[in-house]
């Protein structure tokens, strides 16, 4: 087919700055070349804008979350992210049969820890996979860099499945604004950024693609995307904790098409097969083991499957039987009978303890009240708090209010993909109003969603655009025709103003997404692109100062310290001390024993005689106490003390929260509680503190973090000994003496 | 249980009749889908032997009991999925091939025994 | 000039090689520190009985300025005598710090306080476990066990005879008199002392009887005296943690020559003894403070699986396990076994989940066997032996225990063979199905 004279027309949806246009370029190379053989059809210039703008989207996704390796160094952030890294370590070194069968004695001493049977392995063998095939192509790199940059490159990989989603639901350009929206959506930023290797940085991946494969399932009925979906959800399992979601998500969704009548045969295999084989997959995974039929939180599927056979079993026999009224007879025995058999089956299951019900964590999204009261824990977790309007400001910007509008464009143009979207989007953000780090989850529905708005808004925009510009080279009677697809409803063609308003709405879209893209940028550079372990701050003169300290104390502890020593700290900084300091610690990150927890929050808030018989039983050698007030840093241990003291006092009564507090208030100067001004943890953080003046014109002894002038300033040790403060007085450890040799 | 007050034969009479005119609207579906139909009784059946066993013996090696069940479970299921696809009755799978339906069940019916392998233990 | 050498080296050689040594735990050298010279003859019994055991005697005025533990960072003693109760300063370098570094090193120590003992004595003491009466003339006075004396009528000066019974300590001899198959009394003046009944480090050798005070015995009882009863304890011992022994008296002069030869007859009893126990006692207890008797060792410790034979890095749930050690007492001049049947070995994870009796050949080999608790973790292999009077052995061994692996579980459950058919019969079934779906038509 010869091309027709090629104008600038584009069918499809146009983006934002993005758009290049290969004409120029080719008009260059046309006239050295032959004509027709160079000369592109419309569908292949489409094509390749297509994928030029993918591929700069999948740069683009990777090198926005590179600013903290190029400001600091190719490092580990955070705490978790530690663990992974030494589980990922041990992988590649070991090989995978002793990977699943680890088991840690250097963690949670005395108890262990069975690292093979409780964490989600997908994390740790994707990046091995990567590490194996990167080595096995002669590249030779370390596994650290790997475990950097996985986060980064499978965030390029969601843009790409976001576009295939996004084309999935509505069409190429909603899939193509909804991969630039996501690639540099903050929301998804800050917990896939190069060097956060924590499970969501692939899990968001997983997510996306399992709800992918199962719209697409659904849409065109077939097995093979239906099986497709099962293994994606399968990858989500051994990914993410998250993967509930998932598994209430799609019943919840089954039940509504079934409900509001828009179920189909399609349905039916593409829920059937993705649950059945889904769950045997998942349930390969020895962390999540039999919760799959044991867990009150999966059994909202299993309800769904059971009434999707009745349901459609009802169907088939109506569609065999032709007289109404005997239909409606069986109708009512089958439907009682099942109910009946249902409701007791899951009393009976439910009473009798086996179907477990809803866990702290995932309970806690439903009542959000629930952990403050009864799982310190749980609640002591900052990203477990509800989330402020201004969060959600910060990590969503425009979305926020372009997620109302897609959602009303979906409902004009209802069918199954866009129910599916809907119900994820409003799911997601009601879960991440319950809890901070839940915005993570609901980023990419809003990003899909609010590429909906974007892209059907600017198509009319566009074609109203356009339209004008045909009215004169056409003819006017072809105005009409341009109103297609517009569902801001009919427009007075004839009024020359449409067409000035267009492009004046255009240029604000333009603007808007623009703004957008800056606030995103500077989001990332500046509040999530910190490592965590290394501060920084602005000195006096105004140049950077880094604090390495809690990096200075792991590489002593590793140093100085026998093989065998026994570290006990808060459990925060427990996977950070097994995988850089190498040594033994009695709580970490894990926080799979409250009880140990308990313990170890009773030694810090007892006075130093009762804390020494707990570190003995406990065989401890080493104390790291973490204390921000000479440097101001905040996030120290006397900050975090009256979660020590809750979480004790939660299962060992003798620790009461108010002996703590004066008045309710918190305080560490003069007017302190006595049991405070005597704790281990006092002692432990301000042990020859009041001999320092940390400010100009400040008394000694006046603590920067809390802004005060310490209470008790002449703090005595008997039982430990201090055995290294780092440069900043930022983590310090202290030696647990042996018992006295004569008494 | 809600019922239309009446005697037990006309129940009885009700059920019969029920029972009389699915078998005959039932002897009209093609040989094919009987035989898949007859392949779903198997394994529907497989499994309720699994569940009283289980009932009476006790659930002990889990795994190898949801294993087992839910082989059985999901081969009914995609025998179901593949009678819905070859069935020339339902409009929406009209341009699906039955070749490429077929291979399909067969696909995923492979991974499910493959995992199956794996879990039983 | 070179065989003047070799022959100094020759005669100093076998004096090196006794030295102490965790192999040959007997002190040898010992340093006696005294307030006056006139000691090292009024108790010269003592001393020989001492020296004629093999220990070399090194006497120095308490305040000689050139005495020394160490030399260059090596102790030149293995034991100190120290009696010199009114000493208020060590000569040269010796001080408090040193006197108990000197003990924390793993070195023994006699003390001999008195009547006006000084400050330092004191705290010495104190540093041990042991509190002296604060009145520095208090006397320990009792009016129904005193000695009959013809000299002595205030009753200071006191027959005890209320011992620990401890063979270990006080040697398996009875302690006899001459004629009369009885127990002597032992002739005691001087300061009581008490400890601190929480301190478990502490031994009671020679308790006063319960008619005993401490007070003044030259000025009138203002108050009634603090220290009173069987709570006075006269002689006492100290076994530190690292098992150095420390002896502590309340009196010089029962070490004296003329206690150890003098006629003992306790008041209210007819016996006359001819010899005190003065002698028997103190060379008994010499002997145990400096480690010829009550000292043990355990050496070797060896566990592994069973029907193998080197020790594994980590074990298995429900692993059986031989364990072994062997326990040796020292006799004054060789290892002997140690023979006992109450040595226990202990599985100990925050609390012991076995805890077996360990069996014994009589040749100093205690061994046993037991099965890993179901329970993983860390464990430890705990032996802890606190007998009266001995060594204490505190041994322990971390190991990890481990879960099994996904391999290690029963291969084919019979109870699942219902499951397996089910499986394979779904397998045919899909085969037999396949064939006959594809070729129906």
């Amino acid at each position: 087919m010869v091309g027709k004279p090629i104008s600038e027309h584009v069918n499809g949806g146009t983006n934002t700055s993005k758009t290049t246009s290969p004409k120029p370029f080719s008009s260059d190379l046309l006239s050295n070349l032959s004509f027709k053989t160079l000369k592109l059809k419309t569908k292949q210039q489409e094509l390749l804008i297509r994928v030029s703008i993918l591929c700069l989207v999948y740069v683009l996704a990777f090198i926005t979350r590179l600013f903290s390796v190029l400001r600091y160094e190719s490092m580990i952030h955070e705490f978790d992210p530690y663990f992974n890294y030494r589980t990922t370590l041990y992988l590649t070194e070991k090989g995978f049969y002793e990977f699943w069968n680890w088991f840690d004695s250097e963690s949670w001493y005395p108890l262990g820890r069975i690292i093979g049977g409780t964490l989600y392995p997908g994390l740790m063998v994707t990046a091995a996979l990567i590490y194996w095939a990167l080595r096995f192509l002669r590249f030779a790199v370390h596994i650290r860099e790997v475990c950097v940059l996985t986060a980064p490159f499978f965030a390029s990989n969601t843009t790409i499945v976001a576009y295939l989603f996004g084309k999935e639901i509505w069409d190429t350009g909603a899939g193509l604004v909804a991969a630039a929206l996501i690639a540099i959506c903050p929301g998804y930023i800050s917990r896939s950024v190069a060097g956060s290797y924590d499970n969501e940085g692939v899990a968001i991946f997983a997510l996306l693609l399992t709800f992918y494969l199962f719209v697409k399932a659904v849409n065109t009925g077939s097995l093979a995307w239906s099986l497709a979906s099962a293994f994606g959800y399968f990858y989500m399992v051994s990914a993410w904790g998250g993967y509930v979601f998932i598994i209430n998500l799609v019943p919840l969704y089954v039940l509504v098409l079934l409900i509001t009548g828009r179920y189909s045969m399609r349905l039916y295999v593409a829920y059937n097969c993705m649950y059945i084989v889904g769950m045997l997959l998942a349930m390969q995974i020895r962390f999540v083991g039999f919760q799959h039929v044991q867990s009150g939180e999966h059994m909202a599927a299993m309800g769904v499957f059971f009434l999707m056979q009745v349901f459609y079993f009802l169907d088939w026999v109506k569609h065999l039987l032709s007289d109404t009224k005997m239909f409606q007879a069986f109708l009512r025995i089958t439907v009682t009978c099942a109910v009946g058999v249902g409701a007791v089956a899951l009393g009976l299951g439910t009473a009798s303890g086996y179907i477990s019900p809803w866990t702290g964590r995932f309970y806690s999204l439903l009542d959000p009240t629930y952990a403050k009261d009864h799982i310190p824990i749980i609640a002591s977790v900052s990203e477990h708090q509800p989330t402020a309007w201004s969060s959600f400001m910060f990590d969503f910007h425009i979305l926020l209010f372009l997620f109302p509008a897609g959602l009303y464009f979906c409902f004009k143009r209802l069918s199954d993909a866009t129910i599916f979207i809907v119900m994820y989007g409003l799911t997601s953000m009601y879960f991440a109003g319950v809890m901070v780090r839940l915005i993570l989850v609901a980023t990419p529905a809003v990003c899909l969603i609010s590429a909906i708005a974007v892209s059907a808004t600017i198509k009319n925009l566009t074609q109203l655009v356009r339209a004008k510009d045909k009215v004169p080279q056409t003819g006017s009677t072809k105005g009409a025709s341009s109103a297609k697809g517009s569902s801001k409803g009919s427009i007075d063609q004839s009024q020359p103003f449409q067409k000035n308003g267009a492009i004046a709405l255009l240029f604000g879209a333009f603007y808007l997404l623009s703004k957008y893209a800056t606030h995103c940028t500077w989001v990332t550079s500046e509040a999530y692109s910190s490592p965590s372990i290394v501060l920084a701050a602005r000195g006096a003169h105004g140049n950077r100062v880094i604090f390495d300290d809690y990096r200075e104390a792991y590489f002593w502890l590793r140093q100085n310290t026998p093989p065998d020593a026994k570290v006990m700290s808060w459990w925060d900084y427990g996977y950070q001390i097994t995988a850089m300091g190498n040594r033994t610690v009695i709580v970490d990150n894990n926080t799979w024993n409250n009880t140990h927890i308990a313990t170890v929050g009773r030694a810090m808030s007892s006075y130093e005689d009762e804390a020494y018989d707990i570190m003995r039983s406990l065989d401890v050698d080493y104390v790291l106490v973490v204390f921000g007030g000479v440097t101001g840093y905040s996030s120290d241990d006397i900050n975090k003390f009256l979660w020590m003291v809750r979480i004790g006092g939660g299962v060992f009564p003798v620790i009461k929260e108010p002996d703590y507090l004066v008045n309710g208030e918190y305080r560490v100067d003069k007017g302190a509680a006595p049991k405070m001004l005597n704790c281990l943890m006092y002692k432990l953080s301000y042990y020859r503190f009041g001999e320092l003046t940390t400010e100009y014109g400040k008394p000694p002894g006046y603590d920067r973090a809390r802004g005060v002038e310490i209470g008790n300033k002449d703090v005595k040790l008997e039982y430990l000994e201090e055995a290294f403060t780092t440069s900043n007085w930022i983590v310090r450890i202290y030696k647990v003496k042996p018992p006295n040799n004569r008494w | 249980m809600v019922k239309p007050s009446s005697s037990s034969s006309s129940t009885s009479q009700d059920a019969l009749a029920l029972f009389n005119s699915l078998r005959s609207a039932y002897s009209a579906t093609p040989t094919a889908l009987k035989i898949i139909d007859l392949y779903v009784g198997f394994a529907v059946s497989t499994a309720i032997i699994q569940v009283v066993y289980m009932a009476l013996v006790g659930s002990f090696p889990f795994n190898s009991f949801l294993s087992g069940v839910l082989s059985c479970i999901g081969t009914a299921v995609l025998a179901v999925c593949l009678r819905i696809q070859v069935n020339k009755e339902n409009k929406e799978f009209k341009d699906l091939a039955p070749e490429r339906a077929f291979a399909d069940f067969v696909l995923c019916n492979l991974v499910l025994h493959l995992v199956i392998m794996n879990f039983l233990g | 000039m070179l065989k003047l050498l070799l022959a100094f080296l020759t005669l100093t050689l076998p004096f090196l090689a006794h030295s102490f040594s965790p192999d040959h735990p007997t002190d040898r050298r010992v340093l006696v520190l005294l307030d006056d010279l006139a000691v090292k003859s009024s108790h010269s019994l003592f001393f020989k009985t001492l020296q004629s055991r093999g220990f070399d005697l090194d006497f120095k005025l308490a305040d000689d300025p050139k005495i020394g533990l160490q030399r260059y960072g090596q102790y030149t003693y293995d034991a100190l005598i120290l009696f010199s109760p009114t000493v208020d300063r060590f000569g040269g370098s010796i001080d408090l710090a040193a006197i108990l570094d000197f003990v924390d090193t793993g070195h023994d120590l006699i003390i001999a306080a008195d009547t006006n003992a000084s400050d330092l004595i004191r705290q010495i003491s104190v540093e041990c476990g042991v509190d002296f009466d604060e009145d520095p003339s208090a006397m320990v006075i009792d009016h129904t066990s005193y000695a009959v004396s013809d000299s002595e009528g205030d009753h200071t000066l006191i027959a005890s005879d209320d011992f620990i019974s401890s063979d270990v300590i006080l040697g398996s001899k009875k302690i006899e008199a001459s004629s009369i198959l009885d127990n002597a009394p032992v002739l005691f003046k001087g300061i009581g002392h008490t400890i601190n009944s929480e301190n478990s480090l502490v031994l009671k050798v020679l308790s006063a009887s319960p008619s005993a005070y401490s007070a003044n015995p030259n000025s009138k009882l203002s108050s009634p005296p603090s220290l009173t009863g069987s709570s006075i304890s006269l002689v006492s011992v100290v076994q530190a943690r690292n098992n150095a022994r420390v002896l502590i008296s309340g009196s010089l002069s029962m070490f004296s020559d003329r206690f150890f030869r003098s006629k003992v007859q306790k008041a209210g009893s007819p016996d006359k003894h001819e010899k005190s126990a003065n002698e028997q006692f103190l060379t008994e207890l010499s002997k145990w403070v400096f480690h010829e008797r009550g000292h043990l060792k355990a050496v070797n410790v060896r566990h592994h699986k069973v029907g193998e034979a080197d020790e594994p890095a980590i074990y298995r749930i429900n692993d059986d396990v031989e364990y072994s050690i062997e326990i040796y007492e020292w006799h004054g001049k060789s290892w002997e076994p140690y023979v006992a049947d109450d040595v226990q070995v202990q599985f100990y994870m925050m609390s012991p989940y076995v805890l077996k009796t360990l069996s014994t050949d009589k040749k100093g080999n205690y061994f046993t066997a037991f099965k890993v608790p179901d329970v993983y973790g860390v464990f430890q292999f705990k032996v802890e032996y606190h007998r009266l009077g001995y060594t204490s052995v505190a041994l322990s061994k971390q190991i990890p225990v481990r879960p099994f692996r996904h391999n290690e579980y029963e291969r084919f459950i019979p109870a699942a063979y219902p499951y397996y058919g089910a499986a394979f019969t779904m397998m045919t079934g899909f085969f037999v199905f396949t064939v006959v779906h594809l070729y129906n038509k």
